[in-house]
């Protein structure tokens, strides 16, 4: 191979090589983002022993609003002058792309806060988790906004990078390592599947450029070409492990699991919003000569993350895999929007990923609280008589859950609704029917969590009575309180619900105590909770700056 | 495949390192889903990258395009990222276990 | 319908070398189970009396990780360096401000310890120093547990037990001759 580029090399020597225009207006929230993880761990390495947690979150929330402000600016310049391809044809600047950037930058923030508190309670100390939080969010940034699949892959890979380390942060819990490894085993699976179908595409269609493939497809009739084919199809495997899309999803339970709580919002938030971004960007764009192709594939991946989404979650007796689950089903709502591939679709997808973002970091917030020291009180009878208790939290964390539900009067309700809209529109009603059941199915599993908040404190030995009565039975009511370890390698939910029962609940002593909700985290919880009502009731603005984005993709 | 590559300069032509990138790529995903060591899991996953360099490489070659050739450094570097990575996550796990084994890893089920 | 075929074919390929690879491994491999002795880390002949020193020091993975880092870095350079004239004043700027992002990598590292070679800082702020009544102390703890080596008047100013909640990474803390060695 050294000898390939020496020739190629020694062959242009001395031509004058054409060196690229970069735009740094186009890449600045990305370059402050990425700047200022480096700026911290500059600081963190110079100044060791004076630089503490709350100094690290301090720099981390400078740099997230101040990437906010950038891309705001940057919002405001797209509107004005209009979306363009810079920087050698590897960057879009356009209204998705600062979409997406304003998105994480959110996230970035909200994260900050809640790891604020977080990593004071577990005594995990170092700036280190704030350093990987704002690089993998610049990875999420940069997806957004490239125009090349291998600047796509070099997001992606920043992003999950990142993630990996951060899901092994909580040194004192073994699940957080486990979970780090099966993260990285199949995030590193699904690169080097993402990769090779990107050498696929460039060999089909030779280039690696989103316009210039799209090009190639549009001049050459290409319709049943087996190499690219099978290239897009290994890209959509790429991406559907990222989003956690059924069947590539076995990860994301465990993996949610076992992270530290605020890593797992961070992860749930900008993993999907930059993935979703380059899906959106490569197959709407890019390949939508070949949607014919594409569309039946993510019509089926639709279907099943909706079903398995909801149905799986149903049985789930720890909270945090209950949320993966339910991830699961959203990502099958947001795939509803690229099934459609539309303007409608795509406008959809962007309003439904901002209203995610806010809710699953804000739930993942309040479950970081409640989790207590060690962060080990996942399991839903830690949230009995919650609203006892903490009745402010509580509420908080009922409006996040219905919001997830797509309750009517939250940002959920309006983002499953476009989104079925835009399935509708493209006369997809078997998917639009079959979301809407799930929707259904889902919310059963939200409102058991509100009505364990609700509940009074029992003993020890009524599990069942929470769930035998009107909501799902099944296999949690069998439970006995035999408190024998059970050992099995269940395959389904229903037995590793049971053996995660038989670990025994936490005595009402602990459960009684009233958890601690660090200053940043109520912030963190208080902008979810507000941005998800305030623009539930009045979703113009949002849906607008949704729709203005689609219109301004390049 | 066949039809619309063209043939290379040299003896043996695109299409055998095609095929051969593809059984690498086959054998490193096979070998992922069935080995149980982690270590080597690392290789499997190596393995499929480098089938996917190989492919950039012979593409470039038979397109005449020097772009192909550049992905493969982007590639290379981000594999050696990961694997120092995963590295550092299987030593941050064994300090507290004795082998590299995946079939260990039950902690969470479902 | 065609152009599927040569993918089809790649498949089964793949498919086949590996199933050929197995199938060759069972038929042509000796039909012996691995023994302990096989497994055994040094496989010498002799059965070891003690248990062999299986976990190397971390540090040594350590630094095999950022001789890797440091090492694809030139993957970038080189072409820098070859093209560098036609490049002018852009490809310098670029390439200092990657070397920037490597260098900060590197202030990291040493800030960390990671290329401090040596018996690890916080064995040696472990160690009490040794007085008579420490070493009463410790032969009547006995041997094996850690705690013989505690300073009986508990953590001094010096910050005789280390705050760090990573257990000390060289050595095994539970063997009694690490920390003797660290000193």
């Amino acid at each position: 191979m050294s000898t390939l580029l020496f020739a190629a090399a020694s062959g242009a020597y001395g031509a004058k090589i054409h060196t690229p225009h970069i735009d740094y207006l186009s890449i600045l929230p990305i370059l402050i983002m990425m700047g200022g993880a480096v700026l911290l761990v500059t600081a963190s390495s110079l100044f060791r022993q004076v630089m503490g947690v709350g100094s690290a979150t301090f720099i981390t929330v400078g740099t997230a609003i101040a990437t906010l402000v950038a891309a705001l600016f940057q919002w405001d310049h797209v509107v004005t002058h209009g979306a363009k391809v810079t920087i050698a044809g590897s960057i879009a600047y356009d209204g998705f792309s600062v979409f997406i950037q304003i998105v994480v930058a959110i996230a970035m923030l909200l994260t900050a806060l809640i790891a604020d508190g977080y990593l004071k309670r577990e005594g995990i100390d170092g700036p280190e988790f704030h350093v990987l939080a704002m690089l993998s969010a610049s990875g999420a940034m940069l997806m957004g906004s490239a125009n090349d699949l291998i600047v796509i892959f070099l997001g992606l890979e920043i992003l999950s990078i990142a993630l990996y380390v951060l899901a092994a942060f909580n040194h004192k819990r073994a699940e957080s390592g486990e979970a780090a490894l099966k993260y990285f085993v199949l995030g590193a699976f699904s690169s080097a599947v993402f990769v090779y179908g990107i050498a696929l595409v460039y060999g089909a269609t030779g280039s690696s450029n989103l316009p210039q493939i799209a090009d190639y497809l549009s001049k050459n009739v290409v319709a049943s070409n087996g190499v690219l084919l099978a290239g897009l199809a290994l890209l959509l495997v790429g991406f559907g492990f990222k989003i956690a899309a059924v069947p590539f999803h076995m990860w994301s339970p465990d993996v949610y699991q076992g992270s530290p709580s605020p890593v797992t919002g961070l992860m749930a938030a900008i993993a999907k919003a930059g993935a979703f971004a380059a899906l959106l960007r490569v197959f709407v764009s890019s390949f939508g000569t070949l949607r014919a192709d594409w569309q039946p594939i993510v019509w089926g991946i639709a279907i099943l993350s909706l079903v398995v989404g909801a149905f799986a979650a149903l049985v789930q007796k720890d909270i945090k895999r209950m949320m993966a689950y339910s991830s699961i089903n959203h990502a099958g709502f947001i795939l509803l929007g690229v099934q459609a591939a539309t303007v409608r679709g795509v406008s959809a997808s962007l309003y439904y990923l901002f209203a995610y973002m806010f809710m699953v970091i804000g739930t993942f917030a309040v479950i970081t609280v409640v989790a207590r020291d060690g962060d080990s009180g996942h399991q839903l009878t830690d949230y009995r008589g919650l609203g006892k208790r903490q009745p402010l939290l509580a509420l908080a964390f009922a409006v996040l859950l219905l919001a997830q539900a797509g309750a009517p009067f939250t940002t959920g309700f309006l983002a499953k609704f476009t989104v079925v809209a835009a399935a509708v529109d493209i006369h997809s009603y078997a998917l639009a029917v079959i979301a809407m059941a799930s929707a259904a199915v889902a919310a059963f599993f939200y409102l058991r969590v509100v009505v364990a908040m609700y509940s009074p404190v029992g003993a020890v030995g009524d599990l069942s009575d929470l769930d035998a009565g009107e909501l799902d039975a099944g296999p949690i009511s069998v439970a006995s309180p035999a408190n024998a370890p059970v050992s099995v390698h269940g395959q389904n939910d229903a037995v590793a619900s049971l053996s995660v029962l038989t670990e025994g609940p936490p005595t009402s002593a602990v459960a009684d105590r009233m958890v601690r909700v660090p200053g940043l985290t109520t912030v963190a919880i208080g902008l979810s909770v507000g941005f998800t009502i305030v623009f539930g009731i009045i979703p113009g603005p949002i849906v607008d700056f949704a729709h203005q984005a689609t219109l301004l993709f390049t | 495949m066949i039809g619309a590559a063209s043939a290379l300069n040299g003896n043996i032509s695109g299409e055998w390192y095609l095929a051969l990138a593809a059984v690498l790529f086959a054998i490193g995903a096979f070998g992922l889903l069935i080995r149980r060591n982690v270590l080597v899991m690392f290789m499997c996953v190596e393995l499929m990258l480098n089938a996917a360099n190989l492919t950039f490489v012979t593409f470039a070659n038979m397109l005449h395009d020097i772009g192909g050739q550049v992905l493969v450094f982007f590639v290379l570097v981000v594999a050696a990222a990961e694997v120092v990575v995963g590295l550092g996550i299987v030593v941050a796990i064994f300090r507290r276990r004795a082998n590299a084994t995946a079939d260990d890893f039950h902690l969470m089920k479902g | 319908m065609d152009d599927y075929l040569p993918i089809l074919i790649l498949i089964i390929l793949g498919f086949l070398f590996a199933a050929l690879s197995f199938v060759g491994s069972a038929m042509l491999a000796p039909k012996k189970r691995p023994t302990a002795a096989k497994i055994a880390p040094y496989e010498c002949g002799i059965v070891p009396t003690i248990e062999p020193p299986t976990r190397f020091p971390v540090r040594f993975y350590l630094v095999a990780m950022i001789f890797i880092i440091f090492d694809i870095e030139i993957v970038f350079l080189y072409p820098f360096a070859v093209i560098f004239r036609q490049l002018r004043s852009f490809g310098l700027v670029e390439v200092l401000v990657f070397a920037a992002v490597v260098f900060v990598s590197f202030l990291f590292l040493v800030s960390n310890g990671a290329l401090t070679w040596g018996p690890a800082k916080q064995l040696v702020r472990a160690m009490p120093s040794r007085t008579s009544e420490s070493t009463i102390a410790r032969i009547t703890a006995g041997p094996g547990g850690p705690g013989g080596y505690r300073d009986p008047s508990g953590p001094g100013p010096g910050g005789t037990r280390t705050t760090d909640p990573v257990p000390p990474i060289t050595g095994d803390p539970a063997a009694p001759a690490g920390p003797v060695r660290a000193a």
